[in-house]
């Protein structure tokens, strides 16, 4: 036994997720590794399971083998259906562009296993997120970006309920990717050259409108053609389905304009895909809904950073009204990606706030 | 921490006097049994002895004994052989199959399903009785194969063989018995089947070996090709070791001593299953409806997650499983489980299955009372909030 207690590392196969067992083990914790086995998306009863995501759960079997520590698979493909996928493909199906790995972070990883890790008898649940734990005040840990501010992933967890930061340990914090890449090929981790996953773990083809078609009813409107118009009202097209487009982009709209042309708005009711200039595209007030809060929520009036994509710098922002599921934004300069659908994560200075998800303002 | 391995259903360590009669055979050039020279014929009287006493402890003839290579080959060859023997035209040959099958078993005659072979559903009470279906105007005229597995792998559950047999002799079909968790009742079971599969390394035996029991005029047809061997049923250099081994273990199983560990299996299941359910009445132990093997306590704990206890227990050093090893790590619940008990329940609980074999002992026993209760006390404070403390659920 060793002197810091159990903790559960959740452990993709990957680089990062191994070298923050690694560390966890030298530091005197009792490591147990976890992976999640999160959608099976090919099942035939003769056949048994092939499953995607079985590279990662067998790279992260064998570098616990070489670490010498428990590795476990928890089967939470029920949970993470209802709370990712099927969120997910909803918010397609509303016109907007979802962030899965917010929901997986917030409802799958530190809620499922975190959930396990607490029945195994850990006390803590570790994972390879380029993010901080700073506990200076008793009780109230205050998540903060990761010292490597390229691979920073404060973004994606906003979500988390605020109860649960006591619980969690994040080894990586103050090392560069540069540095843990370094770490793994000396303690020659058979991950330590694997490439970055990029993909939505649960769209193997890398086109989520597969997976939209698989989910939604036939003829979803999503998927289904309409009008591409101006933001004056003028029809200039036709587009094959409103789930193709994400606000802000440019590509897939045709050629033939003056100028470059931008998806402005998505109108599900309608089907209207709304285009425009880029000026038009810029936006400086929105609100974000479905509020989540590491920290004490701002005040009307508060200034704070607000970070609309990930890797996107932190904007400076003021907040104009604040609810109890919604808060309005104002950002100090017009910004161009500001997309319904993806995350807004509000910062002061280094420690992440809490968040929500975008909506255009009324 | 001492580890205290209470999985023996899915594998149980060599007993010594296997090791002891498998050693010569283990080690030097021996002779291949199918040759003509001296260590051949050596070879070839070892694995006949073998056979020979297999057969008797089993109650059956020697050319009854077909050695193969463990349980899941016995019971594929048991129903693709008889398909192949039967040889009928696709939608003709039907078999009667039980829900709570071994996956050797189920699978198979899944996938002759999709062959076209006709599956008809034998239904299986908790208790351990099975209903065949009676069919007016007695004897069927299509080859038909019952399939019903002497103890549940899952439960312990001894089914009703001398039940069914009778039922299935009247209707001209032929029993198959999966008896690879039938240590204590080999004899009884072996009088029944018309093809019986067995795996040594559930008695304590070797690994390699599995023993196919087929009753003469009911052979299966071979699946492989390439020599004569075990009567032609299953080619291949015999491996005369585990021949040997298996007798043994066969042999022991059925002996006096045999008789007395498993009466010793059962006390210390009882006091596994006392101090459990002492301590935690809403534990739901899974088939005590009916006569019991020894060896198997079968918990059902609801509202846990169903992958979560064996793996809680490991990281107390009491080694267990949620149900069949092969199923491991899968959410669905078993379908054994749910063929017994029905799918509503299956689903409501987290299994837990504690099996005992030759090494357990009663200081490891109450040892292991303890870690369990530990674990079962932790995770129902957990769970609390859902309703589950106490004796109040379901």
């Amino acid at each position: 036994m060793t002197g810091r207690g159990r903790i559960l590392v959740a452990m993709s196969g990957g680089v990062d997720s191994s070298l923050a067992a690694v560390l966890l083990r030298d530091g005197g914790w009792d490591v147990i590794g976890a992976t999640m086995k999160t959608f099976c998306y090919q099942e035939t009863p003769s056949h048994g399971r092939t499953c995607c995501g079985l590279d990662g759960i067998l790279d992260a079997r064998r570098v616990a083998d070489r670490l010498d520590i428990p590795h476990y698979v928890f089967d939470v493909e029920e949970a993470f259906t209802r709370d990712v996928i099927d969120d997910f493909v909803e918010e397609y199906a509303e016109g907007r562009t979802p962030n899965p790995c917010v929901r997986c972070n917030s409802q799958t990883k530190f809620g499922d296993l975190l959930q396990r890790a607490r029945a195994l008898g850990c006390e803590g649940i570790a994972t390879g997120h380029y993010v901080r734990i700073a506990r200076e005040v008793p009780g109230h840990p205050a998540l903060l970006r990761g010292r490597d501010r390229d691979k920073d992933q404060a973004y994606f967890l906003w979500g988390l309920d605020r109860s649960v930061l006591p619980l969690l340990h994040f080894p990586l914090g103050e090392l560069t990717k540069a540095q843990v890449r370094e770490r793994a090929r000396e303690l020659s981790l058979e991950t330590a050259d694997k490439p970055e996953s990029q993909e939505i773990c649960f769209v193997p083809t890398g086109d989520y409108r597969d997976l939209l078609r698989r989910r939604l009813p036939d003829r979803h409107p999503a998927l289904t053609p309409g009008p591409i118009v101006t933001t004056a009202g003028e029809v200039i097209g036709e587009h094959e389905g409103y789930a193709s487009f994400t606000v802000g982009q440019r590509k897939g709209l045709g050629g033939g304009f003056a100028e470059p042309r931008y998806v402005i708005e998505i109108r599900p009711e309608s089907r209207e895909v709304v285009v425009g200039t880029r000026e038009e595209l810029a936006r400086a007030r929105f609100s974000v809904h479905d509020l989540n809060w590491l920290a004490e929520p701002p005040s009307p009036g508060d200034r704070v950073e607000a970070q609309v994509r990930h890797r996107a710098p932190a904007l400076g922002a003021r907040v104009l009204a604040i609810e109890v599921n919604r808060v309005d934004i104002e950002l100090d300069q017009p910004r161009h990606a500001v997309t319904p659908g993806q995350s807004c994560a509000l910062f002061r200075g280094e420690r992440l706030l809490g968040g929500g998800r975008i909506r255009l303002a009324q | 921490m001492k580890r205290i391995y209470l999985d023996h259903t899915a594998a149980t360590p060599l007993r010594p006097e296997v090791r002891e009669a498998m050693e010569p055979w283990l080690h030097g050039v021996r002779g291949n049994p199918s040759g003509v020279h001296r260590s051949a014929r050596e070879a070839r009287r070892a694995l006949e002895e073998a056979r020979a006493r297999t057969a008797a402890a089993l109650g059956r003839a020697p050319e009854e004994i077909r050695f193969v290579r463990g349980g899941t080959e016995a019971n594929n060859l048991a129903l693709l052989g008889w398909a192949e023997a039967v040889g009928s035209p696709p939608g003709l040959a039907r078999i009667h199959l039980s829900g709570v099958e071994h996956s050797s078993v189920r699978e198979t005659a899944e996938t002759m399903a999709r062959r076209g072979v006709e599956l008809a559903p034998l239904p299986i009470a908790p208790n351990g009785e099975a209903q065949l279906e009676e069919e007016p105007g007695a004897a069927s005229s299509r080859p038909e194969l019952v399939c019903l597995m002497a103890v549940s792998h899952e439960t312990g559950t001894v089914h009703d063989l001398a039940g069914l047999a009778p039922a299935v002799r009247a209707r001209g079909a032929q029993l198959h018995v999966d008896g690879v968790q039938a240590q204590d009742l080999l004899r009884e079971v072996s009088t029944l089947a018309d093809t019986l599969a067995l795996s040594a390394h559930k008695l304590g035996g070797p690994r390699s070996l599995g023993v196919l029991v087929v009753r003469a005029g009911r052979e299966p047809a071979p699946l492989l090709f390439g020599g004569g061997q075990e009567g032609g049923l299953r080619p291949g250099t015999e491996d005369v070791a585990g021949a040997v081994g298996a007798a043994v273990a066969v042999e022991w199983a059925v002996s006096p001593e045999g008789n007395r560990e498993a009466r010793r299996l059962g006390v210390l299941r009882d006091r596994l299953e006392g101090a459990i359910t002492d301590r935690f009445p809403f534990v739901r132990v899974l088939g005590r409806e009916g006569r019991r093997s020894p060896r198997i306590l079968a918990l059902g704990v609801p509202g846990v997650e169903r992958d979560l206890l064996p793996r809680a227990l490991d990281l107390e050093g009491v080694e267990a499983s949620a149900g069949a090893a092969c199923r491991s790590g899968s959410l669905e619940p078993s379908p054994g489980l749910s063929a017994y008990f029905g799918l509503e329940l299956a689903r409501s609980i987290a299994p837990l299955r504690l099996s005992l074999g030759w090494t357990t002992t009663a200081e490891e026993v109450e040892e292991a009372i303890l870690r369990i209760g530990a674990v079962l006390e932790r995770i129902t404070a957990l769970a609390a909030p859902a309703g589950m403390n106490g004796g109040s659920v379901r």
